[in-house]
């Protein structure tokens, strides 16, 4: 009969080690990156609600906004999100150091987009305080900014991770979290983009 | 419950069908004091609440008394005795009973939904089903369309804290509302600051109202009288003092009521928070920041607050 | 707090660890519980203070700016620093031990979403104490008043407030992702889904919930503190923003909140009803799948809280369908319980005195509850004491009896001492008479057309108005014998055997209280449904060598 004894205090002490269970971590990212979702689904719905039921949405002397150099954004960032899944690919496969590359690829892409970001910001004609429009625009895409740079720092700890001898045992959790919260991050700037750029009239 | 024992023996079914019996009288005894909870009936759409509310009140009885009944019946008759540290027979569930009385409540609730939706359409012919629009600058300055011109309107301003009703047919205003008895009448809800909510308990009806709308509003008073109008939606420091009376009287006495008070020259209304903020900056230890009030609308009659109400 | 004085036989750890960063499931969830029955007596205390102004129809006990202050603040501090957390405590407590974890998935998650509790607390406690005073728009916080912002500076009690709540949300998200991670990836062998128990159930059902909920308050708030702060006009009417919006953001997440809280206690409930009735669960796996269908509802019944806001026909009809709708998974669970006692072979011990009298307040605000949901009838009884009633009837008649059952039945476990059952029964009685005598009366004012959230009152309600505050003053007392049980049988309590109530479950299955690891490497097998009363079938296997040697144990102690 096995002892089915509870054994007392001793023990090994779980729970210090770490981020816990390595292999539940995925599972915790994921079901954040659901919860975080909601947040951009409460504002892109706050946007939509407040532009359909304005008097006036755009504020005295501004037109619209620019498309083109948000456009070059968006490709930027959808190509990165190849990039990354090109990375994870190479590192399947071993290749470390090409994976590296590619990862620090995405990194610069990520890096350039919210580069763009700030230009096109500091050219604008309106603040934060520019009415409901102000507000929701750079709400929206600061918040998304945010996420960006979010995930390029995480990429960059990923990068110093791959350095130390014999992570990836453990690292890979890590890796495959970013490069889901990175797509995660393209995928809201999409909608994003079609909300606030492409659905100008109104 | 008893339906999940195996064989039934009569005399229990007897004592259980009493036992209901006894269940549904007090039942219809209660639905029928419910209209007692209630403020007397003012509007047309005081009787279809209540009778909505009396019904609910009826079947809500009747199951919070069944349910009670097997939790006393329980615990008189299904005690452990003492020292007995025995299991009870394990009965894992019942299928049948598990769907009857999952379809009993939907039944239940959903003959309660048909008969409220009911009421909310019949309440919607009648008159108070608001419609909401954006407060619209042009519209402001005096031009409804047509077709909306109601028969009788009345201008509700709300602010922090003092009701307005002004009666642009008449030219007159006022910090009491009076109707006509039987008469319908179109509200038209606007704010001046923050949410406020337009409700009188005698009418049985609410609506908040809500700063950069004009929301339209109908209804008819039927009782004559003198009721609260009430604040319902909280507003700030105030908002318990802001209340205003709202007095129903007959066709002939509202018209010279109009007439007398055309008559009247401009005036501080009714405002209990301007009265009480100045009272209060004469304190030492005054409470905590607040918001100063409006002041007073000018009207042509401030009316009274004080008086002793119906409702 | 002495525990120094345990007859120990094995290096107990220090009662500091009460006070540290410790990542142990078990130490977090007593000092989650202690911590939130700290604010309790806070709110409790301002609830005294409330119920003393409107004993009165005038405002004359306290000036209507702080009444306006303390009415705010008794229900953020009950809210957000009482019934969440203790219910996170629970949470803590019961689910590793009862799916047979060692502990939750991520325990410095876990040890961080704590310590953000008396951060976030000692904030809000703190805008009592700034310029022109706390937060006053209750908790609800609507605009255009929660943006008003009197003195205009930039740290106001409004400011604070939000900042509170979004740190509140920030530690409930980190608890959801760790309670639902640990409840799907860390069950014992051979727990599957309809092996596992309800409480588990339930509070995966709720964690869900604070997961899709809550960033929507978390959004709104947001852009609440940029309208308080930074001048934006999100829900500013001048600048073309809807205060409505602001509104449909919070109850997206507050209605399903009333979940969040009650659905764990159906947990409770559904443990306790077994254990003291000696008869399995009746009905099982729908009471297990009903509380995912409460959840499917939950989110889509939001708008029955803004009826006479101004919205369109169509909208309350449906809204006010779904509303009713959700009573009959509710009712299910109801007529569950009553098949469980139904010939059951019941004990009347404290935890089961507060389950049966939560289950009659449960039962009492279901009812009104229907009538709530109906559009006519909410129309008049909305923002009044009627939904005042009805609230507190759900959430201290029905939830707070429910954690008062659970924490006497698992003290024995995680404390390992026994509570004294005079005090506990008195405490029952004390409760059940003022909650009822508190809140009952809120229901005819309501009808009768007093407001919510008033400091002062037309003289026809002083009747009533005098019950309800008796009622609260008897409340207030009936944690008194509450507190004086905890405390002297924490310290001088008889030991607890393992499982002092012969109730079935893997937590009692570990010596009281457990180890840090609960089962450690040795987790037992799952054989058996839960619930198996009077069944005769072993939960685990090798269930008798596994009490044999906790027995020899508590014999050797």
């Amino acid at each position: 009969m096995t002892s089915t004894t509870p054994p007392s205090g001793s023990l090994a002490p779980h729970g210090e080690g770490g981020e816990g269970h390595a292999n539940h971590s995925l599972t915790g990212f994921v079901i954040f990156l659901c919860s975080e979702s909601v947040i951009f689904l409460a504002f892109f719905s706050g946007f939509a609600v407040l532009k359909t039921s304005a008097l006036n949405w755009l504020p005295a002397g501004v037109e619209g906004l620019e498309w083109r150099m948000p456009l070059i954004n968006t490709i930027v960032l959808v190509s990165s999100s190849g990039t990354i899944w090109l990375a994870e690919v190479l590192k399947a496969q071993g290749r470390l150091w090409g994976f590296r590359a590619l990862w620090l690829l995405t990194m610069a892409l990520g890096a350039y987009f919210l580069y763009g970001q700030a230009v096109e910001w500091s050219g604008l004609a309106f603040g934060f305080t520019s009415g409901t429009f102000g507000g929701t625009f750079y709400l929206l895409t600061g918040f998304h900014g945010l996420h960006v740079a979010t995930g390029v720092l995480l990429m960059a700890l990923m990068l110093v991770k791959s350095f130390l001898s014999g992570n990836y045992d453990g690292g890979e959790e890590g890796v495959q979290a970013t490069s889901l919260f990175w797509h995660f991050v393209d995928v809201i700037w999409i909608i994003l983009f079609v909300l606030i750029y492409v659905w100008q009239r109104h | 419950m008893t339906s999940s024992t195996p064989r039934l023996r009569p005399l229990p079914l007897i004592g259980l069908a009493l036992w209901v019996g006894l269940l549904v009288l007090v039942s219809v005894w209660m639905s029928q004091q419910s209209y007692r909870w209630l403020p007397v009936q003012a509007s047309t759409a005081a009787p279809l609440v209540d009778g909505l509310f009396s019904f609910e009140t009826g079947v809500g009885t009747f199951v919070f008394l069944a349910v009670i009944s097997v939790m006393a019946w329980v615990m008189l008759m299904h005690r452990a005795e003492k020292y007995d540290e025995s299991d009870a027979e394990p009965i894992e569930g019942n299928t049948r009973l598990e769907v009857i009385w999952t379809a009993i409540p939907f039944v239940l609730v959903m003959a309660i939904a048909i008969y409220a939706i009911r009421v909310n359409t019949t309440l919607g012919v009648l008159g108070p089903m608001e419609h909401i629009h954006v407060r619209d600058p042009l519209e402001q300055q005096g031009g409804y369309p047509g077709d909306r011109l109601p028969p009788e309107s009345v201008e509700v301003i709300a602010r922090q804290w003092s009701w307005e009703f002004r009666y642009p047919n008449s030219g007159v205003s006022s910090t009491e509302l009076h109707l006509a008895v039987d008469q319908p009448v179109t509200f038209r809800l606007v704010s001046e600051d923050v949410l406020h909510g337009f409700y009188i308990p005698a009418f049985r009806l609410k609506q908040d109202v809500v700063p950069g709308r004009a929301i339209d509003f109908n209804l008819t008073p039927t009782r004559e009288g003198r009721y609260r109008l009430r604040d319902s939606q909280f507003s700030g420091t105030w908002f318990a003092a802001n209340q205003a009376d709202v007095v129903v009287e007959s066709g002939p006495d509202h018209l010279s009521w109009l007439k007398q008070a055309a008559g009247q020259p401009l005036q501080s209304g009714i405002s209990d928070a301007v009265q009480e903020y100045a009272e209060r900056g004469k304190k030492s230890n005054p409470g905590w920041a607040t918001v100063p009030p409006a002041p007073p609308p000018q009207v042509n009659v401030p009316g009274s607050n004080t008086l002793p109400h119906d409702a | 707090m002495t525990s120094a004085t345990f007859p120990a036989s094995e290096p107990k750890p220090s009662w500091t660890r009460y006070f540290s960063f410790n990542t142990d499931a078990k130490v977090i969830g007593i000092q989650y519980i202690v911590l939130a029955f700290f604010y309790f007596l806070i709110g409790g205390l301002l609830a005294m203070i409330i119920r003393g102004e409107l004993i009165t129809p005038a405002a004359d006990l306290v000036d209507r700016t702080v009444y306006n202050g303390i009415y705010t603040m008794h229900g953020t501090i009950m809210l957000f620093l009482f019934i969440f957390p203790v219910l996170n405590g629970l949470n803590n407590l019961l689910i590793p031990t009862m799916i047979g974890a060692p502990d939750m998935a991520f325990p410095r998650l876990n040890a961080v979403a704590f310590w953000l509790v008396p951060i976030f607390g000692t904030l809000l406690i703190a805008s009592f104490f700034v310029p022109g005073g706390p937060a006053y728009s209750g908790w609800w916080s609507y605009p255009p008043v929660s943006i008003q912002n009197p003195l205009g500076h930039l740290v106001s009690g409004q400011g604070l407030w939000l900042t509170a709540v979004a740190l509140s949300g920030v530690s409930s998200i980190m608890g959801a992702v760790n309670f639902v991670t640990t409840i799907i990836r860390m069950r014992a062998p051979g727990m599957g889904w309809f092996r596992m128990p309800v409480f588990c159930w339930t509070a995966l059902a709720a964690q869900t919930l604070q997961l899709i909920g809550l960033p929507a308050l978390t959004g709104g708030a947001v852009m609440l503190l940029f309208d308080l702060v930074a001048g934006t006009s999100f829900y500013r009417p001048e600048g073309g923003g809807d205060p409505v919006l602001y509104q449909h953001f919070f109850w997206f997440y507050s209605h399903p909140a009333v979940y969040v809280i009650i659905l764990p206690v159906f947990g409770i409930f559904s443990e306790l009803f077994p254990v003291y009735a000696r008869k399995p669960l009746f009905g099982y796996v729908y009471v297990a799948l009903a509380s995912f269908i409460i959840v499917g509802l939950g989110l889509v019944v939001w708008v029955h809280h803004m009826f006479p806001s101004g919205v369109a026909q169509w909208m309350r009809n449906l809204f006010m369908v779904t509303t009713m709708l959700i009573s009959v998974p509710t009712g299910v669970k109801v007529f569950a319980w009553l098949g469980t006692l139904w010939r059951g072979k019941l004990r009347l011990t404290t935890p089961m005195l507060f389950c049966l009298g939560g289950l009659f307040n449960f039962v009492f605000a279901g009812i009104t509850g229907i009538m709530l949901a109906t559009v006519p009838v909410d129309i008049h009884v909305s923002n009044t004491y009627f939904v005042v009633g009805h609230f507190h009837y759900v959430i201290y008649g029905a939830a707070v009896m429910g954690v008062f059952a659970a924490i006497y039945h698992w003290f024995p476990k995680f404390i390992g001492r026994m509570p004294y059952e005079g005090l506990g029964k008195l405490h029952f009685l004390l409760t059940f008479v003022g909650a009822n005598l508190n809140f009952l009366p809120m229901h005819p004012l309501g009808l009768m057309g007093m407001p919510r959230r008033v400091s002062s009152y037309d003289p026809e309600f002083a009747f009533w108005n005098v019950l309800a505050s008796l009622g609260a003053f008897l409340l207030g007392v009936s944690i008194i014998p509450f507190l004086l049980n905890m405390v002297s049988s924490w310290v001088l309590g008889p030991r607890a055997t393992h499982n002092p109530w012969n109730a079935i479950g893997l937590e009692w299955l570990l010596p009281s209280p457990p180890a840090e690891d609960n089962f450690g490497e040795h987790v037992p097998t799952v054989i058996s449904r839960p619930y198996g009363y009077g069944l005769g079938q072993p939960l685990v296997e090798n269930q008798e060598a596994i009490e044999r040697e906790l027995n020899l144990q508590e014999a050797r102690a």
